[in-house]
């Protein structure tokens, strides 16, 4: 019992330990020293723990039950995971626990398991169906027997996380309170117990932030922060009245199985950012670059101020943030990339694309013809208009127009996924298709599709192709 | 000896067997995926892969003028009389028994209903091939094409016969681009009669996935020097528009049209030319074609655009049903022409040079100066 206490705590602590990603569990093969400086390297600490490397990939995420399993005989006679739980191939494939394992028995159907190898029952009491009565599935030890030898170190260890989680849980307090310091102060000590622990270093940069929360060159817009990561949900840009909506991090799937080019379906982790809540409108655009470059405007259009600004390419783009950001304090403006863009544009939902919803939500040809209708009995792009930014509904995270009204440029080389940002597809030196996003006022309602890239050249411009801007979030 | 090999002994065994098995497969099997099929019979119908597509035509298809004798109404309206569609119908259903898997409408205004409703029954082996019409903006023109199809399969625009593509074309192009990555239209391409047009729709447009041109024995001779090996080496597919010079390598062959006279046609096209025919040129003609007991020039004529592998399809307009027979039979033969074949060609050639545009129909009669230049 105690020994599988003592994994179990383990286990939970080096979940906890720094640079740990859902797949970097395998260095948790030892104990943790009660000073840090102590700890051994990993290399070594692996060895010191075998069962991880004989329980292969299994150990990537079922820490607890490896170490149970490895104090088990069942190391010694080769009985693995895949000896139980069969190949388990889907499982193993699937990063989101969606597969569960070919054979995951319970109750009685584990006595039925032993069986397979120990076909004469229990050494000991010769009982051949109720073999979790007294052993446990994984570690095979009475869980009612006591070991001696290792009660000072659990106590140890239990005193440790005990503080770890009283520090971490008054920090929480702090936090509803909106007692930022004292908060900070709370998980400063929390780190001390364990240092590097990813939850407790993520409460304290919230903190950090919420205790100076200044946004270079922005305005902060409400009272509004984000409960995860301490930045302010809205900002406007100074001087240039760009209001950008915070874009909380996470991971989605990213394309879809019913576009060619936007297979296959795979999770992205994208980081937050800021993204313009509206696309940039002429008025904008002009106030930085002194030109209007849109279709649309003039006396046809009143309100071409507030209309999306189109007629630019990729190039163009690229020189108006480029001003942006030498006038703008911190600069940090760009484009987003395609990644970002659909994340944005999904907004945590995966819903299929709605016809009706999007009537809501995007002007696009089914609604945007022009007003007042034209007599002409011929139809052309001209058909079809845009319109000022912002009058339809937004998305859930406060986006508007992110479907429809103008294509949106995004800072990424049109490559076939997988996406990696790491592959140069976002460099801005290169030539080549660059991608476009989120179909326009022209466009029919399948062309709005959120996983629907359409590549063009950097050099070409549309009375349909416009821009919204994106900023990188800068560390605490 | 042990029965059981332990775990790492498993891995190493297998993970060697499986690097040696894979060495012995991965190369044919990577090549194969390197080099897809380009061509293939099927009952006596080539097929073509068109460009990099996944779309593979036979290489006779069907084109889309109808007979203007069985017209109801005005000019460029293909809505036929009730005994004219039932000969058009007739003809389509015998085209595709043959093997004939692609059918163009350019004319939406009168064919869509009918081919639609021959089509439907085995979309899955007809390829629809449509033209961009005006008045309708080409993205709602796709819509309604791609609801009464299903789908499309070629989708085109006709960009005209200018020297460049222009910003109408581009925004076009653009429109009919992002339809084929909503999954409404499976290739896109052009029609032109335009060298310089072709060869600027290759540099300027993304994605060009076929160009349809009037190639045929005649107008194939020197032309077309650029923009050919451009064209194959981007792997665009060529479809060849009027193959046999809008019909009118017909007229130089009395017996591609049953019922003719032969000197009375010759005659005929002599007589036509303000300025005379070198009698000459007609001997050579009728000498040569005389070498071809059991062909006709249109044949010989179908067959120099097939027997060139980088066409993907000839799509003559066939408003008889011996012509579709015809077009066919030129398949049957061997694909490299003769050198009978290749005389009578030079004679045809010869002639219509000298006859100047007279020799083509009224209504194309500016293709003449388009080609010569």
């Amino acid at each position: 019992m105690a020994r599988l206490i003592l994994g179990l705590l383990v286990a939970l602590a080096l979940a906890f330990s720094p640079g740990r990603g859902r797949l970097g569990c395998d260095t948790a093969c030892s104990e943790p020293a009660e000073n840090p400086s102590e700890q051994k390297p990993s290399k070594e600490r692996q060895q010191a723990r075998p069962e991880f490397k004989a329980a292969g990939v299994c150990a990537r995420c079922h820490v607890v039950s490896v170490l149970e399993w490895g104090v088990s005989k069942h190391v010694a006679a080769d009985t693995n995971c895949q000896k139980c739980h069969g190949p388990s191939k889907g499982h193993v494939a699937n990063e989101r626990n969606e597969v569960k394992p070919d054979r995951l028995p319970r109750g009685p159907l584990i006595a039925r398991t032993c069986i397979g190898c120990h076909d004469d029952g229990c050494p000991k009491t010769l009982q051949t169906n109720t073999c979790q009565k007294c052993h446990h599935v994984h570690a095979l030890v009475n869980p009612n027997e006591r070991v001696a030898g290792d009660d000072e170190r659990l106590a140890l260890l239990l005193a440790r996380w005990g503080r770890f989680r009283k520090h971490l849980e008054s920090g929480d307090r702090e936090v509803q309170l909106a007692q930022w310091k004292a908060a900070q102060g709370e998980f400063e000590n929390a780190l001390k117990q364990i240092p590097g622990n990813h939850q407790a270093s993520t409460r304290l940069a919230m903190c950090k932030r919420r205790l100076n929360p200044v946004i270079p060159g922005c305005k902060i817009i409400g009272k509004e922060f984000d409960a995860q990561i301490g930045l302010p949900k809205e900002v406007m840009v100074a001087g240039h009245d760009i209001a950008m909506v915070l874009v909380p991090p996470g991971q989605f799937d990213l394309g879809a199985d019913h576009l060619v080019d936007a297979r296959p379906v795979h999770t992205v982790d994208v980081e937050a950012f800021y993204l313009g809540k509206f696309e940039m409108t002429q008025a904008q655009w002009k106030a930085l670059m002194s030109t209007n470059p849109s279709i649309h405007q003039g006396k046809e259009f009143p309100q071409a101020g507030r209309m999306p600004v189109e007629h630019v390419s990729w190039n163009d783009c690229q020189a108006m943030i480029q001003r942006l950001n030498e006038r703008v304090p911190g600069g940090g403006f760009r484009l987003p990339t395609e990644a970002e863009w659909e994340y944005a544009c999904r907004a945590a939902s995966d819903s299929p694309l709605d016809h009706r919803a999007l009537e809501q939500f995007a002007w696009f040809r089914g609604n945007s013809l022009r007003q007042p209708a034209g007599k002409a009995t011929s139809q052309n792009p001209d058909t079809w208009a845009p319109r000022p930014v912002g009058t339809k509904k937004p998305n859930r995270w406060g986006l508007y127009d992110m479907q429809g009204n103008v294509s949106e440029w995004c800072s990424s080389f049109y490559r076939p996924y997988l996406y990696d940002a790491k592959d140069g597809r976002e460099s801005l030196d290169k030539a080549g298709l660059r991608v476009l996003r989120g179909g326009h006022f022209a466009d029919s309602a399948e062309s709005l599709d959120p996983a629907l890239r359409h590549p063009e050249r950097p050099h070409r411009r549309y009375r349909w192709n416009g821009l919204r801007l994106a900023r990188s979030v800068s560390g605490p | 000896m042990r029965d059981r090999c332990s775990r790492r002994e498993f891995l190493w065994q297998s993970s060697s067997l499986a690097l040696a098995a894979g060495l012995g497969t991965a190369a044919p099997a990577v090549a194969e995926r390197a080099e897809p099929v380009r061509e293939f019979r099927r009952r006596g119908m080539l097929h073509r892969r068109l460009g990099h597509t996944d779309l593979y035509l036979s290489v006779l298809g069907f084109g889309s003028h109808t007979d203007p004798k069985f017209k109801r109404a005005a000019k460029n309206h293909s809505v036929l009389t009730e005994e004219g569609q039932k000969r058009r119908d007739r003809q389509l259903a015998r085209a595709f028994d043959l093997g004939v898997n692609l059918v163009d409408t350019y004319e939406s205004d009168g064919q869509w209903e009918p081919v639609a409703r021959l089509v439907r029954p085995k979309r899955e082996k007809v390829l629809v091939s449509i033209c961009r019409q005006f008045p309708v903006f080409v993205g709602e023109h796709i819509d309604q094409a791609a609801k009464l199809f299903g789908h499309v399969d070629l989708y085109r625009i006709c960009v005209g016969d200018g020297s460049a593509t222009t910003e109408e074309i581009l925004e076009d192009w653009d429109v009919i681009r992002k339809a084929k990555r909503a999954g409404k239209v499976r290739s896109i391409g052009i029609s032109t009669h335009s060298e310089r047009m072709m060869a600027s729709a290759l540099a300027e447009l993304e994605g060009l996935d076929y160009i349809m041109f009037p190639y045929n024995f005649i107008h194939a001779r020197a032309d077309y020097s650029e923009f050919l090996p451009a064209a194959i080496q981007k792997g665009v597919g060529l479809i060849a528009i009027k193959p046999l010079a809008a019909g009118s390598i017909v007229k130089l062959d009395p017996k591609a049209r049953p019922g003719s006279k032969p000197e009375n046609e010759r005659v005929m096209l002599y007589q036509k030319q303000d300025r005379p025919l070198l009698p000459k040129v007609v001997a050579e003609l009728t000498k040569s074609l005389n070498r071809l007991p059991d062909e006709t020039l249109c044949q010989a004529a179908m067959r120099f655009v097939y027997s060139r592998p980088f066409m993907t399809c000839a799509m003559p307009g066939m408003f008889q049903d011996h012509e579709l027979e015809d077009n066919y039979s030129a398949l049957t033969r061997h694909l490299e022409l003769q050198r009978a074949e290749i005389q009578a060609l030079d004679a045809a050639r010869q002639l219509a040079c000298m006859s100047g545009a007279s020799w083509l129909p009224p209504s194309y009669r500016w293709l003449d100066e388009q080609w010569r230049a």
